[in-house]
């Protein structure tokens, strides 16, 4: 079953065009959504939560269409920006204590589990956490309302190696122990090699493939070169799928 | 729903200055001041509190709760709503209480009686209706929205404080029971306005905010 459903969406800017996107995020599983900077990452998550006003496109999350179904869709996924966060100058219990009024299946039991796990202290301010700590504070939101979709946006960004490997690891775990699915946008291709099972790349605006990974590596095999023995990494394919010519 | 969004407005969203602005009700018993002035500071508090928004990412966070998008527009209203409506009536007992002390009424301009507050709702109601639709034209630009609002209002209040002092409008000066019976219509007037204009405001601000690229 697919708990994400995402059909031809697309978005035009004045300079940007996203066009026709679809992939399919089934249950339990983790997808990384891939591009360069300005790819169109940001604008198809956005696209999805009626951040944006997509032109086309239907999103059905849960079985359910998206944005005839908005506030139910939203009671059940978790979202984090990475790089954008509210209410820097708060102390967290203050941003809990508003956010869990919102949501109808908040477990404080499960808060408090998650916080202590992460090693977060409720009475810091949003602003002294480091922020692989912010990632992991949002996380325990989302994780606290029994959120069964994360849709994280970059989270990895800006983070050194062993945080970046603390937060793939910990999302590894909650697919597996929770039976959560993760949607997750970046441009570190070793992000994907360490967790992702299926691979949706975004070129342009437009969509290249989304596919397992296997499959996905599968299918950039015609950039092979001469000296390539085995299959290509994904750095290589998405290098090698971006390259630049330049004739100054 | 409604009570979550001001829950959240005011422990999250509202700017310290808001509150400051609140309790600047108790004006209206200074001895020679042109309480119009009061109505400045209704104004003013929303206004810091929207640029705070700006600098905090809370229309972000609140258009990603389990909420429709038109709820961040709702949840920006009534904080208005309630911020200005809570000055009034602070202010209310200062006003009753400066009759006794100061019965040689205010020099500088309108005395603080009921047509006084009729006429603050209807600066209120224009401040909010500007600055709303235009604030949620784009969900940023917060700067221009207060420009254009304030320029209206300016004129409003300084309209309110210079027609006392024609002999024809003295009636709006006076706090004598008799005198303030006849200005029952004004605040009538004010809190149908002030009313109506909230009720536009949030049906205007919420489709614009609906074409809004976040």
């Amino acid at each position: 079953m697919n708990i994400l459903s995402v059909k031809n969406l697309s978005k035009t800017y004045p300079n940007f065009v996203l066009d026709n996107i679809s992939f399919d995020l089934p249950q339990s599983k983790i997808m990384g959504l891939i591009g360069v900077n300005g790819a169109g990452k940001t604008t198809t998550l956005k696209s999805m939560l009626n951040l944006v006003n997509p032109d086309s496109g239907r999103i059905e999350m849960f079985g359910k269409t998206f944005i005839e179904n908005e506030e139910s869709c939203k009671q059940e996924i978790g979202v984090v920006f990475g790089g954008t966060y509210f209410f820097n100058h708060k102390k967290l219990k203050s941003i809990t204590a508003v956010t869990k009024r919102f949501y109808k299946n908040w477990d404080d039991k499960a808060y408090e589990k998650y916080m202590k796990a992460f090693s977060l202290t409720e009475d810091k301010r949003l602003k002294e956490l480091s922020s692989g700590m912010k990632v992991k504070y949002m996380l325990a939101l989302a994780l606290s309302h029994k959120a069964r979709l994360l849709i994280l946006d970059e989270p990895t960004s800006g983070l050194d190696p062993v945080s970046r490997d603390d937060i793939l690891g910990l999302l590894v775990n909650l697919v597996k122990t929770k039976d959560i699915s993760v949607l997750f946008s970046t441009h570190i291709t070793s992000d994907l090699e360490k967790c992702a099972d299926h691979i949706t790349y975004i070129k342009d605006g437009k969509l290249l493939i989304s596919a397992s990974k296997p499959e996905f590596i599968k299918s950039f095999d015609h950039l092979k070169e001469q000296k390539d023995k085995g299959d290509l990494t994904l750095e290589e394919i998405m290098i090698r799928t971006e390259r630049s010519n330049y004739d100054i | 729903m409604i009570y979550n969004l001001l829950h959240k407005e005011l422990r999250l969203a509202a700017h310290p200055n808001l509150f400051v602005f609140i309790l600047l009700g108790v004006l209206v018993i200074v001895p020679a001041y042109p309480y119009g002035v009061v109505f400045l500071f209704g104004c003013l508090g929303p206004y810091i509190t929207f640029m705070y928004g700006r600098e905090t990412n809370d229309i972000y966070y609140t258009s990603l709760l389990p909420v429709k998008k038109a709820d961040t527009v709702k949840a920006k209203c009534l904080l208005m709503v309630l911020s200005q409506i809570t000055q009034l009536l602070i202010s209310l007992p200062f006003a009753i209480l400066r009759v006794h002390i100061l019965p040689d009424g205010n020099p500088v301009g309108i005395e603080a009686n009921v047509a006084f507050y009729g006429f603050g709702l209807i600066i209120y109601s224009v401040f909010n209706l500007i600055l709303l639709t235009q604030f949620f034209k784009t969900g940023y630009k917060v700067g221009k929205a207060f420009i254009v609002a304030s320029i209206p209002i300016l004129f409003l209040i300084i309209a309110m404080e210079v027609i006392v002092h024609f002999p024809n409008y003295k009636w709006l000066d006076s706090t004598s029971p008799d005198m303030m019976l006849r200005q029952v219509p004004v605040l009538i007037l004010g809190i149908i306005i002030y009313i109506l204009g909230m009720l536009a405001a949030y049906k205007i601000s919420a489709n614009r905010f609906q074409k809004v690229d976040l």
